[in-house]
């Protein structure tokens, strides 16, 4: 017994720990490119929706343009969809993902 | 439809300065949105149903319908301001945000994704796009 117990413990500590890493990998909010979307107007819409500085509002704009998509906020699963369907209903193309 | 197309006054509110043709093709915009938004058949509807976590085959429903309603919203704030001399900032971001889904939408449905494709389009498919984004940019400025 002393020697199974141990062993359990440990197989139930370690499936805990994976669980909770994987439940806390935190979710990705995601800007993409597109062709005819103003600068501008990508930096008014993360200005307004996420309250960023207008610096990081337009280095955010200038990596979507240059890398062709930029993650603009990352944290917890409901807060990420949320931003998404704000971006998307201002016409932004923007998805979400977990991190990997 | 030289100039500033919108210009933010000194007590806060925004002068719209849209000609009657300017403001016809707003309404034109508007109206796609709110059809697309209710009909599956429109061509701007998958535009404005694009996916959320791509990952998985259906969206949380209450996400869509979030999404739904907030663009309900806008689309109709601005369709009922259409005419109106002077927008409030709720009432500005509402044209931005449905003049913005129009651009989207068109490109959209007309497979006009990538710079390449976007060279190919007819001038009238291009005059409009460049409309829209001559009203966003101004837009934009004053937001």
């Amino acid at each position: 017994m002393p020697a199974v117990k141990p062993l359990r413990v440990s197989g139930e500590t370690q499936t805990e720990s994976q669980t909770t890493t994987l439940t806390q990998r935190p979710w990705n909010v995601v800007v993409w490119d597109d062709p005819v979307t103003p600068m501008s107007v990508v930096v008014v819409i993360l200005l307004k929706i996420f309250g960023y500085p207008n610096n990081k509002a337009t280095q955010l704009m200038l990596t979507v343009h240059h890398e062709g998509r930029a993650i603009v906020w990352s944290g917890p699963l409901e807060r990420a969809q949320g931003y998404c369907v704000k971006l998307q209903s201002a016409g932004l193309l923007s998805t979400i993902e977990q991190d990997s | 439809m030289a100039g500033r197309l919108f210009v933010r006054r000194r007590d806060g509110r925004i002068e719209v300065r849209l000609n009657d043709a300017g403001r016809a093709i707003a309404r034109e915009a508007f109206g796609h949105v709110l059809a697309a938004e209710a009909d599956p058949d429109h061509e701007w509807h998958a535009s404005l149903n694009a996916p959320i976590d791509p990952s998985h085959d259906v969206d949380d429903p209450l996400a869509t319908f979030n999404r739904q309603s907030e663009i309900t919203s806008n689309v109709e704030l601005a369709v009922a301001t259409l005419g109106e001399e002077f927008l409030n900032d709720a009432e500005a971001w509402a044209w931005l945000c449905s003049l913005q889904i129009a651009l989207r939408a068109t490109i959209t449905a007309k497979g006009l994704l990538s710079e390449d494709r976007l060279a190919l389009a007819d001038a009238p498919t291009r005059d409009y796009i460049t409309t829209l984004q001559t009203f966003l940019f101004s837009l934009a400025e004053v937001l």
